[in-house]
């Protein structure tokens, strides 16, 4: 079966799965970097029990293979009376996994400011309000444009876990087993998935290497 | 490093008077209050729907639980460790292809560097699980899992080694060419060695995406820590408990990989370079 037959067969799938992958990235990143800033406003809070909380809740996401989380959420969750649909458990560990790799972004990209311009911004009288609005948050978010931009990729990449679970669609990688279940398509199913998250992550790559040619800050 | 964001996050505060003073104390007992009030709903949450029952984690008390997930942790090392060979074997490889100066070659390696970096590992795993046997080739469960894992690290590890190559200054390869040394020779013995050095806590930290990759090992049926895990959940029939355990055991693991490689990278005064902080495909 070659390329073109997948298409005629299974076309309206695989435009749905290529669809269904993509809401799912932007939901998962942006659920991420939302996730991501709480955990880091923890991290940097003046509380020291938030300061650990969050370090820990990095700690854990990041080391967490995304398997072993989905398993905990499919399958051990209903046994503490908690049972969600199959995507929204997907949704929820790619969530968790990417805040924390977004806070370690976050994090990295306060660090990179340096002290100096603190105290420089302190004894000119700014107010910490001040200090956070006009000199952390728009340094930070700047350089961490290309990190994020990885990220982003990442998040595509990790949405391939939807393939461990029953989803309707099936997203990309779950169509090449779903195709051939179905027919003996050997290949081209895998070449059509191979493309679209190649494609994808070149189109995302381009995008985040223009905005951070835009935005860098040269140090 | 850890000493830097300490600082830094403490740099963010003025030093406190007596009413923030007073204000982060009551801060700091409400936000214990609620993290314990978390903790006891997690608890409950275990004890009503029964899953504090000894009969769900006795057997982690028997030496043969641990000794059957320990020989499935051997199997999730010796697929890291023969992944994470491959991977840096080839990972070099594409990375000296992709800087010679025999344009087509650095193209092909750029492509196919550029390719396993925006494939996820589980597609790769996919294609040499059902769609290689479609063509008669028989591969043992084995060299499904760690050949996709292996090729998926190349791509990263790959433009981990041109980061340590760009790492080496410049005047270094110009002073070895006036000194009539040939390009062969300056990457062999003046910038190899010293970019392999840069990279090594890098190389380290790229273990962990590794062992995260292997986790799947149970799709081609082999029998790694997860895998092992599945079948003392279904002797057993103790599924909460066994799964949090393993998940602690993997959080434990590349925790620990993860502060070797920064521990490395500051005794050597390094840089992780991670996927992160690499150019975006």
């Amino acid at each position: 079966m070659g390329v073109a037959e997948v298409f005629t067969e299974f076309g309206d799938i695989y435009l749905q799965s290529v669809l269904s992958t993509w809401l799912m990235t932007a939901v998962c990143f942006a659920g991420g970097l939302l996730l991501g800033i709480v955990a880091t406003v923890m991290r940097v809070s003046p509380l020291k029990p938030l300061r650990v909380v969050g370090d820990v809740y990095v700690q854990l996401f990041r080391n967490i293979p995304t398997v072993s989380l989905l398993v905990i959420f499919v399958y051990a969750l209903p046994y503490l009376g908690a049972t969600l649909p199959y995507r929204t458990c997907l949704i929820a560990c790619v969530i968790l996994i990417v805040s924390a790799f977004a806070s370690e972004n976050f994090m990295s990209g306060i660090n990179a400011i340096g002290v100096g311009q603190i105290e420089a911004a302190r004894s000119i009288g700014l107010s910490f309000t001040q200090i956070i609005r006009h000199v952390v948050i728009p340094q930070s978010l700047r350089t961490t444009v290309l990190p994020m931009t990885n990220l982003l990729i990442a998040t595509l990449l990790t949405t391939a876990m939807g393939s461990q679970v029953p989803l309707k669609p099936p997203e990309l990688t779950g169509m090449v087993n779903y195709v051939n279940s179905r027919s003996v398509a050997g290949i081209s199913a895998f070449v059509v998935s191979a493309i679209c998250y190649a494609g994808t992550s070149v189109v995302l790559g381009f995008l985040g290497n223009l905005l951070d040619k835009k935005v860098r800050i040269i140090r | 490093m850890s000493a830097n964001v300490v600082s830094m996050r403490d740099a963010l505060y003025e030093a406190p008077g007596p009413k923030t003073r007073r204000r982060v104390k009551i801060g700091t007992a409400v936000s214990i209050v609620a993290l314990i009030a978390l903790l006891a709903f997690v608890i409950r949450q275990f004890y009503i729907n029964d899953q504090l029952n000894p009969r769900y984690w006795s057997f982690f008390a028997r030496w043969t639980t641990w000794r059957f997930l320990l020989t499935g942790f051997l199997g999730t090392l010796r697929v890291a460790f023969t992944a994470g060979i491959i991977a840096m074997a080839l990972g070099l490889l594409l990375m000296l292809g992709r800087i010679s100066s025999v344009k087509p070659l650095s193209a092909v390696c750029h492509v196919i560097t550029d390719l396993f970096r925006s494939l996820p590992s589980l597609l790769l795993i996919y294609f040499f699980f059902l769609v290689i046997p479609k063509y008669g080739l028989k591969m043992p469960s084995f060299w499904m899992i760690t050949v996709p894992v292996a090729l998926a690290a190349s791509g990263v590890l790959a433009e981990v080694f041109r980061a340590g190559v760009n790492a080496v200054p410049k005047g270094q390869t110009e002073a070895a060419m006036s000194l009539g040394m040939t390009h062969g020779k300056i990457m062999a013995k003046i910038v190899l060695p010293q970019a392999l050095r840069i990279v090594v806590p890098s190389l380290i930290s790229q273990l962990v995406v590794v062992v995260k990759d292997t986790t799947v090992a149970y799709v081609v049926s082999y029998p790694d820590l997860m895998q092992n895990a599945r079948v003392l959940i279904s002797n057993y029939d103790a599924l909460v408990s066994m799964y949090f355990v393993v998940a602690l055991i993997y959080i434990a693991i590349n925790y620990a990989t993860n502060r070797f490689s920064i521990y490395l990278a500051h005794r050597s005064g390094t840089k992780v370079i991670s996927r992160t902080e690499e150019n975006p495909v």
